[in-house]
């Protein structure tokens, strides 16, 4: 039997009717057109369907589409500003953190995740906070600098991030 | 007790598919307003070939890489390209944009000549201007030249190139032949640490140089290495599908180990740039090469390290605790 | 030249835009109102013959509105150089990820419950998954009545004189694992029949043209009835160089006239896709006492799994790069390629080219200890110069190996390693 579920995506009250053992990923993609949000594994591993809830990164594969009821859910739609993108995709961008692109939505979300925490994270943190998020195109190495990069900025400017709970 | 060691591996490879002809093609049109749009059959798979090749074409051109469309990889309406694959795209289909981008400013220069009072030989494009070499003060912008090729002139600037590499078959007895029109090489570093209480390896640092010709855009070259690096890393240390009775037991990320940000060392990269003569302003590739000395170069490392010799992919924690036991062995008995 | 103002400028990606806000449009994005989901049932059996394939049950579940078997597909084989691939399987199954049957339903739920109800008859048959094994006389086939699809051979100089002249001869034998390429997005195609009844299918794909000419192939339809866009592509490191579901997605398309989209998971990647090869490689050398190599001899075992696909050629490449970037005068390089029931070896990033890397410079750190060189100073000794010849006899110049190695030592300090005496 289908069932209601009504939770914010991206700031805007949304509602879906789904079968009970929906996942989050498949109401983005599938139900709501949000195409952003990638999967790449199913099972949790990957990272690539990572999304917000209520600030925290999830594997949205993961997630039953019950579990976000009245929650606020963000995806990678939700942090830029039209044109005006965030910090964090802005350094991807200039750092050259994208190669084929089809982790970065997941790689963007845990790293704003992290950033909401901790403006001021080293290497080391970063690392930790980005291992759930595989890539294999580009050995990292310009993802971490991104962040730090994204990091600064953030920081020197006092701008508050997008997607904060 | 964790040991340190660093071990060194060196390659060539070539740049294009092996004997066969690989060619690749584009077309190129300049619009009135001098901005561009190229059609060519290459994919990008990652690697950044659409970004390379409006380099490439906004160089040529002497416009603004912004001014410059890419439409891609449509078997209907783009010209055809042999595939995004050994390491052939910078090269070849860079050398048909490039060819047929040199097509389309050729109709800007005799528009452009008519007014600058010079012949079209005598005339370059950079910046979005056209402009009498060796006296820049003579100039007017290649939008002007373009909508006077199309207005005035009723030459719209177009091109049409392919290129493919020389190459001949291999001699079926002998494997003699000129299999590539260019080669490329490198030379990689690895510092390791083994754990010989675990067999445990962590790479703490790999340098590495890279000759891929002219660097169209480094930063991409770079993220080619890096990423190489990483997979090479991969292939030396972890992945491995693990069969039974043709049935693949790890097909999930669960099992079947990739290499996370936590795996991957410092690396730094040096590209040498040696000048292709016959590359698209002397660019060769990157994208394969930049993985192949990293495995061999970690496991001279483990060597130089541990003074094990593992032969056999990947070097698991399990296969170097079982050498390091041989060579123990091997020393009671001496 | 010089003065560039575009070319060596670290330019952020064309479509990068497109990327980091999450609108690039990837195989498994492609979607259209109405469209139906394809499953593929795959083979339970590493190798048996296939007796009967019955999809009618199949046909009447819910949601399904097609189904097509190998009797469906006009031409079944497909291979660049050894035309022996079905696109779905008919005498036999050679692997397990052969696919037998493909559905087409409202909902991919749907389309997987009824691959259940597709009936198989197989009669199983002896396998092998060993290329070793697979080479002796008494080892069950695959085709015919040798498991061994191609062989080749680079010869250089003389090897036996080569080996007269060395003043020590060292032999090793290295394997290289079976890889799988892992791009995080996975295969997917959707196939559509437009207005003018020309099927396009949006794909997941490193080579268009190649899909393309093969899908008009495999379909017997003209190519210019045959459309494919390779949409934006989530990794593919050779992994996405040949057909795969996109003759069925178009079967399908064309036999129900709506849209047909088909998206791997994640387990038919590892099972049904292509791998690198694994190899076996033996590598025999003769060095005089300065170091000086003078004779190599390598045999390469490629295991090609069910088919040939790209094996032929990844084996050639890699015999043409198996004496490394060394400046040997007496070389013979041999090569097999052997049909085994393991996961098919297609292309991946480097061609046949890591595994004999992996294989030459350990090799090579092996001949430099037996004469008692630092690795540097015996590369140094033996890496090829500018007018170096290749196995295959072709000239090299620009050179550039020396170079990188001396860039290479100098990032990292070489000399200075900590733990060393």
């Amino acid at each position: 039997m289908d069932v209601e579920v009504r939770f914010t995506l991206n700031d805007r009250p949304t509602t879906v009717t789904v079968k009970p053992q929906t996942l989050l990923v498949e109401v983005l993609r599938n139900h709501l057109g949000a195409t952003g949000t990638k999967l790449g594994c199913g099972t949790g591993e990957c990272g690539a369907c990572t999304v917000l809830l209520d600030g925290r990164p999830v594997n949205s594969c993961l997630v039953l589409a019950l579990r976000v009821r009245g929650r606020e859910v963000t995806t990678i739609e939700g942090v830029s500003n039209g044109a005006d993108l965030h910090p964090v995709q802005r350094a991807f961008l200039e750092h050259g953190a994208v190669q084929c692109g089809y982790c970065t939505p997941g790689m963007i979300m845990s790293a704003i995740a992290l950033l909401n925490r901790n403006l001021h994270p080293s290497d080391e943190q970063i690392r930790t906070a980005m291992a759930g998020n595989l890539c294999r195109c580009t050995g990292y190495v310009k993802i971490v600098k991104a962040i730090k990069a994204a990091a600064e900025e953030m920081a020197g400017s006092g701008r508050p991030s997008t997607g904060a709970p | 007790m964790k040991k340190r060691g660093k071990g060194i591996a060196c390659m060539v490879y070539p740049v294009g598919g092996t004997s066969y002809a690989n060619p690749g093609s584009a077309f190129v049109k300049v619009n009135q307003d001098g901005t561009a749009v190229v059609l060519t059959g290459a994919t990008d798979v990652g690697q950044g070939s659409t970004t390379v090749l409006a380099q490439i074409a906004a160089e040529e051109l002497g416009i603004d890489y912004r001014a410059v469309t890419m439409i891609c990889s449509d078997t209907e309406r783009t010209p055809y390209d042999y595939g995004s694959v050994a390491s052939r795209v910078t090269y070849i289909v860079g050398n048909a944009v490039k060819s047929a981008a040199g097509q389309a400013k050729r109709v800007l220069l005799e528009a452009a000549a008519e007014v600058l009072g010079v012949g079209h030989e005598g005339l370059e494009t950079s910046d979005g201007w056209v402009r009498v070499k060796g006296f820049p003060e003579r100039k007017m912008r290649v939008s002007e030249a373009a909508k006077r090729a199309i207005g005035v002139n009723g030459r719209p600037p177009t091109g049409s190139a392919s290129f493919n590499p020389v190459t001949t078959l291999l001699d079926p007895e002998t494997g003699h032949g000129k299999p590539y029109g260019s080669y490329v090489f490198a030379t990689q570093v690895a510092e390791v640490e083994v754990d010989t209480e675990t067999g445990e390896v962590r790479v703490l640092r790999i340098a590495a140089a890279h000759d891929c010709g002219k660097a169209i855009n480094p930063m991409l070259a770079e993220g080619q290495v890096e990423g190489g690096i990483c997979m090479g890393l991969g292939f030396a240390l972890m992945e491995e599908m693990v069969l039974e009775q043709g049935r693949v037991k790890n097909d999930q990320f669960i099992d079947y180990m990739l290499p996370t940000v936590l795996d991957v060392p410092e690396i730094k990269v040096t590209i040498v740039e040696e000048r292709e003569p016959t590359g698209p302003f002397g660019a060769k590739g990157i994208g394969e090469p930049s993985l192949l000395p990293t495995a061999p170069a970690i496991l001279n490392a483990i060597y130089d390290a541990a003074g094990v010799r593992i032969r056999e992919l990947p070097a698991t924690p399990s296969k170097i605790l079982a050498a390091l036991k041989v060579g123990l062995a091997r020393k009671d008995e001496g | 030249m010089t003065g560039f103002t575009v070319v060596g400028k670290r330019l952020p990606r064309y479509d990068g835009l497109l990327q980091v806000t999450g609108k690039a449009t990837y195989g498994v994005d492609v979607s259209r109102p109405g469209m139906l989901h394809a499953k593929i049932l795959r083979s339970p059996w590493p190798h048996a013959k296939v007796l009967r394939v019955d999809a009618s049950a199949a046909s009447r579940m819910p949601g399904v509105e097609a189904v097509v078997t190998a009797a469906d597909v006009p031409r079944n084989r497909f291979g660049f150089t050894h035309l022996d691939q079905p696109v779905l399987a008919d005498d036999k199954v050679r692997y397990r990820g052969d696919a037998m049957a493909a559905v087409a339903a409202s909902t991919p739920d749907q389309a997987e419950e009824a691959l259940q109800a597709i009936a198989v008859d197989y009669e199983p048959l002896p396998a092998v998954f060993d290329p070793l094994e697979a080479m002796k006389p008494e080892a069950p086939k695959l085709y015919g009545d040798s498991n061994v699809a191609t062989r080749v051979t680079i010869q250089l100089g003389d090897l036996e004189a080569g080996w007269k002249e060395a003043d020590e001869i060292l032999e090793e034998t290295f394997r290289t694992q079976m890889v799988e390429h892992c791009h995080l997005e996975p295969h997917a195609a959707l196939a559509e029949v437009d207005e003018r009844g020309v099927v396009t299918v949006y794909s997941s794909v490193q080579r268009p043209f190649l899909i393309a000419s093969d899908l008009s192939s495999v379909l017997q339809v003209p190519m210019n009835r045959v459309r494919v866009v390779a949409t934006a592509i989530g990794g593919g490191f050779g992994g996405k160089n040949e057909l795969t579901m996109e003759p069925v997605a178009c079967l399908l398309a064309m036999k129900t006239r709506k849209p047909v989209k088909v998206v791997y998971t994640r387990e038919e990647e590892f099972q049904a896709t292509t791998v690198r090869h694994p190899y076996i490689l033996t590598y025999r050398s003769g060095l005089k006492k300065d170091g000086t190599i003078v004779a190599r001899q390598v045999n390469i075992i490629s295991d090609a799994g069910a088919y040939v696909s790209w094996g032929g050629w990844t084996l050639s490449k890699a015999a043409i790069h198996a004496a490394g970037p060394y400046n040997i005068p007496n070389i013979k390089i041999e090569g097999v390629l052997v049909y085994s029931n393991n996961s098919v070896g297609g292309a991946m990033r480097g061609f046949g080219v890591p595994q004999v890397a992996f294989a030459y410079e350990c090799h090579t750190d092996t001949l430099a200890a037996a004469v008692g060189l630092d690795p540097v100073e015996f590369r140094l000794k033996n890496l090829l110069r500018d007018g170096g010849t290749m196995p295959t006899g072709q000239v090299l110049d620009r050179v550039t190996v020396i170079d990188t190695m001396r860039a290479a030592i100098n990032a990292v300090d070489w000399k200075e390693v900590a733990g060393r005496p």
